[in-house]
């Protein structure tokens, strides 16, 4: 029984210390293209790459040659239940990515990235060019959502953490909320041309943060209604990707137009460029490992993935030569 | 040897149904023989590929190097939807002679190889025709024997949906990747599949229901084997040797005309039992009466920078049997590849064209059609369209380019911003012109043959030299191959002021004369311009006597009346004619019509 009890802790440990310096974590990306990708020709691989734990190798499922804007994951499955979102549609796999389906239709293309509601995976919404779409049965069938959104080309949509009837998304005609699941969306405070990005604060879901092409970033603190721009040590001013640190919400990185990466460590009140090691500035994509919050990812524009194991400070390629990374999750099940 | 033999007798044949319109056993005749000539290349290549196993199924010889062939290709599938139009393709033509091991590839391919639908109007139709062909194929199957994992009825429900969604669009507000002399195959071999072998009746009729729209289309604006007038999407080097287009070959196929060609474009249409019914050829052929052609298409999605999805396109094209001129109103049409006008004739094989742009280009008109970053979007463009920022190009349309087209006299205007690119215009004129004449007057003035051509230039300019392609190697029937090897010749007029534009006049001896009396002619019709930014402007009394007046943009005034293009029809001219919303198109051929109705779903013909 002592022996157990020792083994029990034993294995409690290496989990432990696997899981605070993120041995344990999948890296999921979705690999839009590559620098020689022409359609119709023989491509290089493109779409989901994954790599598990301490492995050094990229796995790839689905479909090998679409192109893969966006990927969910939902994390009460373990990453049973994947998504990509690509230009032939949403593509699902319910069994971590052995085999996939095509949920969406004809109509539904070029789809920019898929959002999985964490506690019903019946409802997933998915941004396109032509706007919002959402299914409340798994995809078997998908409804347009666009009541009251001015300019359709979304990038980017995010649920609230607290209130899942509650959206925001990345428009070109600015920031719109949904406090109806997409039946209605109003334009929050923001109003700028050319959203490519919202996020959320992981605490606080009054604070978010929206990246533009070409008007910097934004930052408002009363659920979308007033937005300031955060200016302070940013020289650029075209943003695709924004990622709090999940372990320290003061902790932000930015990555966009040949920005490289950008820390700020004051909630977003000021940023520091972090490129030590970073041989592409073109940055699509960031994350931070939920369980290793010094830990974190970013996808280039052609220039692959990278990894910094010190917050930011260093960077080094851990692989996809070539390939523009449009988006990283990492997750810790 | 057996090629040219087959060759000649053909050129022969092809002269003579350019002079008139066929009977409908010559034209099958004709046909069939072009048929074998083409296919006859492929039936002994020894070359593992689609089409060589497609003609050997379709000529019941040597099906065991057949069924090589398609394993040897199946092997490692590629090509996203130009993979499964021809592969399905040689499989319909094949499936009852292949072997079951053979069959069970192809199928196989359809579980395991994931083709990309792709991003346009050609690669969306040519992958729903596929599919729709092989879910009728291979009916009643789970998802899990299918690459998208979607069961036979899905993916038959969807692409179905899909092609009558395009049909009904197309006859409706128009094409949207329309006219292009490089991707008209796109459209005609998908649907010329679907109408041999799609076995619901009611596609079947669609498919050749569609395959003699776009061939009308295109007959309406035929010369000699050369579409006319502007176009979405067209490459270089056909650009300026049009006869190297694939729709060319079509022409060759259908029409009889242009160059006898071995083009792969065709060798699977060659195969199917569609056959062009006679009102559409004897359109293509007969140029015996000039012929106006005003046509609305739309331009593709527009998913940034505009509220409307699919504006229109207007175009006017004026076609007499020597020569056509044609053009798009101008402005971002289609990205990349559009051709705004050129003159074309039938003089002067392979340079048969005198066309102008501004060859602009920008994040903003990619991103207007591409979703990815516009930042980023020039380098992507660029990996796969090489020549898209370039300031020598020779495609593309500028949204500081206008036109103003009546009959064959052309007005264009350019107000470009400083610092767009690029700042200056360019004109091409070809090596192989008779005569290029600066005359004092100021106007340009061009013999092609019987085509004569006035190119008025609006402000200075200057030409270059330009190197081109090839001619020292002669092809099957004694005429320089259609290949690219270097030699010199053609002319860049290139005018560097940013408020621009010129007017093109165009007769044929057969209208006008003499040379010397169009040079005169000319010589007494000089254009009033104003050139300020913002307020670019032209007058011009035409050599038939038509008051033209133009303001940049969109100021269009003839004979005092201004001209409304938000009136064009879908299609309007002697021989097409179709109402916006309508669904239907009417052929008329000295008193005989086709009707195409979609929203009925039939084809009457009256005689």
């Amino acid at each position: 029984m002592k022996s157990l009890q020792i083994l029990l802790a034993g294995l409690m440990l290496v989990t432990c210390s696997a899981t605070l310096f993120g041995q344990q974590s999948t890296v999921y990306l979705s690999v839009l293209s590559t620098k020689l990708f022409v359609v119709g020709a023989a491509n290089p691989q493109t779409g989901l790459f994954y790599r598990k734990g301490s492995d050094t190798v990229w796995q790839h499922t689905g479909a090998p040659n679409i192109r893969a804007f966006g990927l969910a994951v939902h994390t009460p499955s373990k990453g049973s239940l994947l998504c990509i979102a690509s230009g032939n549609g949403v593509h699902k796999s319910t069994d971590g990515g052995a085999t996939w389906k095509i949920t969406t239709g004809w109509d539904i293309t070029e789809v920019q990235s898929v959002v999985i509601d964490q506690s019903n995976p019946q409802l997933m919404y998915c941004t396109t060019p032509y706007g919002v779409y959402r299914t409340l049965d798994g995809g078997t069938t998908w409804k347009e959502c666009n009541n009251g959104i001015a300019m359709k080309f979304t990038s980017s949509l995010i649920i609230d953490q607290k209130n899942s009837n509650v959206l925001y998304c990345a428009t070109d005609a600015g920031v719109y909320r949904s406090d109806d699941r997409g039946d209605t969306w109003k334009r929050t405070g923001l109003a700028v041309s050319r959203v490519r990005v919202v996020v959320q604060h992981p605490a606080n879901p009054d604070v978010l943060v929206a990246g533009t092409d070409n008007d910097g970033i934004y930052i408002s603190r009363n659920a979308g209604k007033y937005w300031d721009k955060t200016e302070a040590g940013l020289d650029h001013s075209t943003f695709y990707a924004i990622v709090f640190d999940p372990t320290n919400p003061q902790v932000l990185y930015a990555g966009g137009y040949v920005t490289g990466v950008y820390k700020s460590t004051d909630g977003g009140t000021s940023w520091t460029r972090k490129n030590d090691g970073l041989t592409t500035l073109n940055i699509h994509s960031l994350a931070v490992d939920p369980a290793n919050g010094s830990r974190l990812y970013a996808g280039t524009h052609g220039g692959g993935i990278f990894q910094s194991d010190d917050a930011g400070n260093t960077w080094r390629n851990v692989g996809l030569s070539g390939s523009q990374v449009w988006t990283l999750s990492v997750q810790s099940f | 040897m057996k090629h040219t033999t087959i060759a000649l007798l053909l050129l022969a044949l092809a002269q003579d149904v350019q002079s008139q319109v066929s009977d409908r056993d010559t034209y099958l005749k004709g046909f069939d023989q072009r048929v074998a000539y083409v296919t006859s290349f492929y039936d002994t290549m020894q070359t593992a590929g689609y089409y060589q196993a497609a003609v050997r199924y379709a000529h019941n010889r040597d099906i065991a190097r057949a069924d090589r062939m398609f394993a040897e290709m199946l092997r490692e599938p590629r090509g996203d939807m130009f993979w499964m139009i021809p592969s399905i393709g040689a499989y319909l033509h094949g499936k009852d002679k292949m072997s079951a091991e053979t069959r069970a590839l192809v199928r196989n391919a359809w579980k395991t190889y994931a083709p990309y639908r792709g991003d346009t109007e050609n690669h969306w139709c040519m992958y729903y025709a596929a599919l729709y062909l092989a879910a009728e194929q291979w009916p009643n199957l789970p998802g899990s024997e299918w690459y998208n994992g979607k069961s036979s009825e899905e993916n038959l429900r969807e692409a179905k949906e899909y092609l009558i969604h395009w049909m009904k669009i197309t006859t409706t507000i128009g094409q949207g990747e329309f006219d292009s002399p490089d991707y008209f195959p796109e459209y005609a071999m998908p649907m010329i599949l679907l109408s041999h072998f799609a076995i619901d009746p009611e596609m079947k009729t669609r498919g050749t229901m569609m395959t003699d729209y776009i061939f009308a289309d295109f007959a309406a604006e035929h010369l000699d084997g050369q579409y006319i007038g502007g176009f979405s999407r067209i490459y270089q080097p056909a650009v300026y040797k049009p006869l190297l287009s694939p729709a060319s070959a079509f022409a060759y196929l259908y029409f009889g005309t242009g160059e006898p060609t071995n083009s792969g474009w065709i060798v699977i249409p060659a195969l199917c039992n569609y056959r062009l019914p006679e009102i559409i050829y004897s359109i293509a052929l007969d140029r015996s009466a000039p012929v106006i052609e005003k046509e609305r298409k739309r331009v593709r999605n527009v998913i940034r920078f505009g509220a409307e999805k699919n504006p229109p396109v207007y175009k006017y094209t004026y076609i007499t049997k020597d020569y056509g001129i044609g053009s798009l109103q101008g402005g971002i049409l289609q990205p990349i590849q559009q051709h705004t006008w050129s003159v074309r004739y039938t003089y002067g094989w392979p340079y048969t064209t005198i066309f102008g742009l501004h060859p602009y280009w920008s994040g903003y008109e990619v991103g207007m059609f591409f979703p990815e970053e516009v930042k980023t979007l020039i380098a992507d463009v660029v990996a796969s369209k090489g020549t898209y920022n370039n300031p020598d190009k020779w495609t593309g349309g500028s949204p500081f380019e206008r036109t103003f087209q009546h009959k064959n006299t052309l007005l264009v205007l350019y107000d470009i911003e400083p610092g767009t690119t690029t700042e200056h215009i360019d004109g091409f004129f070809p090596r192989n012109l008779e005569e290029r004449v600066i005359d004092p007057s100021g106007w340009i003035i061009c013999k092609a043959g019987d085509t004569y051509v006035g190119w008025y230039p609006l402000q200075e300019y200057e030409w270059k030299e330009e190197l081109d392609s090839p001619a020292n190697k002669l092809n099957d029937i004694g005429r320089p191959q259609l290949e690219r090897v270097k030699e010199t010749g053609n002319w860049r007029l290139r005018s560097h002021k940013l408020q621009n534009g010129y007017v093109i006049e165009v007769r044929s001896k057969a209208e006008i004369g003499s040379f010397e009396q169009f040079k005169s002619g000319l010589q007494k019709h000089i254009p009033n311009a104003t050139l300020v930014p913002g307020k670019v402007s032209l007058r011009y009394k035409t050599l038939g006597g038509d008051a033209m007046e133009f303001a940049f943009p969109e100021k269009r005034v003839l004979n005092g009346k201004a001209v409304d293009l938000t009136k064009t029809r879908l299609f309007d001219g002697p021989f097409l004619s179709a109402d916006v919303g309508s669904e239907k198109l009417t052929m008329t051929y000295k008193g005989k019509k086709r009707i195409l109705d979609f929203k009925a779903v039939t084809i009457t013909e009256l005689k």
